[in-house]
Order: C-alpha cells, then structure tokens, then sequence
C-alpha cells in the first residue's frame, strides 16, 4: 500500500516538474515570439502597405514613361533648333550655297579707256535687277552680298565688302535661271542700256552656280536688339 | 512521510532538469494549453496535501484527480479558443481561487500544530 503511494507521489512530482520546466522555457520566448493582436495588427498594416506599393508602382510607371516622352522630345526640339540656325544661317549669307541660276559678265568694250568702263553704278543696278527678280544669294567675283555689302567706287577700283575688285566682273546668282535671264535681257533693260553705254554683257543660264560664303566678320557694335514686349 | 517529501522533491527535480534539457520545444501556440495544465496540476498537488493533512488522503482519488484536472483544463481551453469564448479565462480563476483556498486551509493546519 505505501509502495504505490509513493510511487504515484513521484509520478506525480516529475509530471508537474516537466510540465513547469517545459512551461517555463516555452514562456521564455515569449518576447522573441508574436502576439496575436499584433499579427493582426501587422496584417493589416501589410495589406495598407501593399496597396500603396501598388499605387506607387502605378506612379513611378507613369513618371518613366513621361521621362521617357521628355528624353524623345529634347533631341527632336535641340534639331528643330539647329535646323532654324541653319536656315538662319543660309539666309544671313554665312554658308557657301548651290542651285540653279546665271552668270553675268560683265567687262568694259575697249580696256584703258575711262568713259567706258564699268562703274559702281552699273553692278548695282545689275544686283537690284537680280534681286527684284527673286535672286536668292549673290556675289560679285568672288564676294557674297549680304545685308551689310556695299559696293561703290574707290578710285579706280570698286570695293565690295571692302575688298577691292576689277573688271572683269562676274555676277553669280542663285534663283530661276529664267526669270532671273529675262529679268536683264528685256528689251529696253538693264543689259540693252549698258550695251549702248559701251558695257560688254553676256548673261549665261547654269544648272549650278556655288556662291561662296561671306568671310567677313559681323559685329552688330552699335545695333542692340529690342527686348519685345509681350 | 519524510521519504515521502524526499521522493516528491527528487521527481521534481528529475522532471525539471528532463524538462530544461530535452531539445524539444512546444509551440507557441500551446503554451496557453499547457499553463492552464501546470495550473491544474498544482491545484491537484495542494489539493492532495490538504487532505493529507486533514487525514483522508486516497491516493486513488489523487492521481485521478490530478491526470483529470490537467486534460480537462487543457481540453477546455483548447474547445474555448476553437468556440472563441475565452473559457481558460474561466479555468484560471476556478483554480486560481481555489488554489488559494487550498493554501489557506494547508497554512491553518501547519499554524495549529
């Protein structure tokens, strides 16, 4: 009868001693465990947060693709630009040009003679000739006529862009080579007057003419530009 | 009754040392369970003393009592959290006051000797 008694007293304490010990090391970790609130809790913060990393994804996705619109825009606006500075170029006379168009000679009769040679007067009338016939660039033996070109006589010589020049004359024009011919050769015209003025003119259609480019220098020193208003 | 405490403080000790030494853990989530367990047991081993003291110790009754109380605790919980009530609240304070009790009426007797 005591043998069992104590039997079962020794069950019994190891029982509860194991259960302790196995209780005891089980709440030890509990701090390094997670509460059930505050699964919850994360859960529902996690299911926040992914919704925003959806939405933020959406956004970056649609900012990439703007960025990428603003990458294909600026080579294209940065062309167009140097595209006008070309044309602006060309039109200023700073770049060598080609095209169809005609070549006027122009030489004095009879050579030491005064009274017959060709004068300032005579290639100024033959450029406005050729410019009111819709000549595009211009030059005179080798010197282009831009905006600021003045041709007029010094001495014996004629200046053109301040560079001297002497007969023989060759006007270059780039336009309608027909327009630009009929231009000078009607009858009672430029040519006839200068023909019976002892001037040797011959004008001459051309597939290409190549204008030289203006190789002076431009310096605007005193000429400002105005700030438009708008 | 002294080689009865001497073998009841050496299984506790065997117990402990098994218990802190084995390399298995329980889960997290049975550790409720197994509170409420310890708890019953304890309430069975005041339980027994008390009525040692009071003389009309049955060891049958005992061990009975004492494998008892701890599923019942343990199954109650479990049934509590699967119903969502929280019963092992219930089973906390059953055993809790009358642990107490128990205590109450050991420390009586020892003082009246």
């Amino acid at each position: 009868m005591n043998k069992t008694l104590y039997i079962s007293i020794t069950l019994v304490s190891v029982v509860l001693g194991l259960m302790v010990a196995f209780q005891f090391r089980t709440a030890g970790r509990v701090d390094s465990g997670v509460p059930i609130d505050r699964v919850q809790l994360l859960t529902t913060e996690l299911k926040q947060l992914d919704k925003e990393y959806a939405t933020l994804v959406n956004e970056s996705k649609d900012l990439e693709q703007k960025l990428a619109q603003a990458e294909k825009g600026r080579p294209q606006a940065s062309q167009a630009v140097q595209e006008e500075l070309e044309k602006i170029r060309q039109l200023a006379g700073l770049t060598k040009l080609q095209g169809p168009g005609v070549e006027v000679n122009l030489s004095p009769l009879t050579k030491g003679e005064n009274l017959f040679t060709v004068r300032d007067e005579d290639l100024l009338r033959v450029i406005n000739e050729l410019r009111a016939a819709g000549a595009e660039a211009l030059a005179i033996n080798g010197q282009r006529i831009v905006a600021t070109s003045e041709i007029r006589l010094a001495g014996s010589f004629i200046d053109v862009n301040l560079t001297r020049i002497s007969a023989p004359y060759s006007v270059l024009a780039i336009g309608s080579p027909g327009q630009l011919e009929s231009a000078l050769l009607i009858k009672g015209g430029l040519v006839d007057t200068m023909r019976d003025w002892g001037v040797s003119v011959t004008v001459n259609k051309k597939e290409t003419v190549t204008v030289p480019a203006y190789t002076h220098r431009i310096n605007l020193e005193y000429a400002k530009p105005l700030k438009e208003e708008g | 009754m002294w080689t009865g405490i001497i073998l009841a403080a050496a299984g506790l000790t065997v117990g402990i040392l098994v218990g802190l030494n084995v390399p298995l853990v329980l889960p997290q989530i049975y550790a409720q369970y197994l509170g409420l367990a310890v708890l019953a047991a304890l309430d069975s081993v005041f339980g027994g003393v008390r009525a040692a003291l009071e003389n009309h110790y049955d060891n049958h009754i005992f061990i009975t009592g004492f494998f008892s109380n701890i599923l019942l605790a343990a199954g109650l919980a479990y049934i509590g959290t699967k119903l969502g009530v929280p019963l092992s609240t219930a089973a906390v304070v059953a055993f809790g006051v009358r642990l107490f009790q128990n205590l109450a009426i050991i420390r009586r007797y020892l003082l009246k000797k």
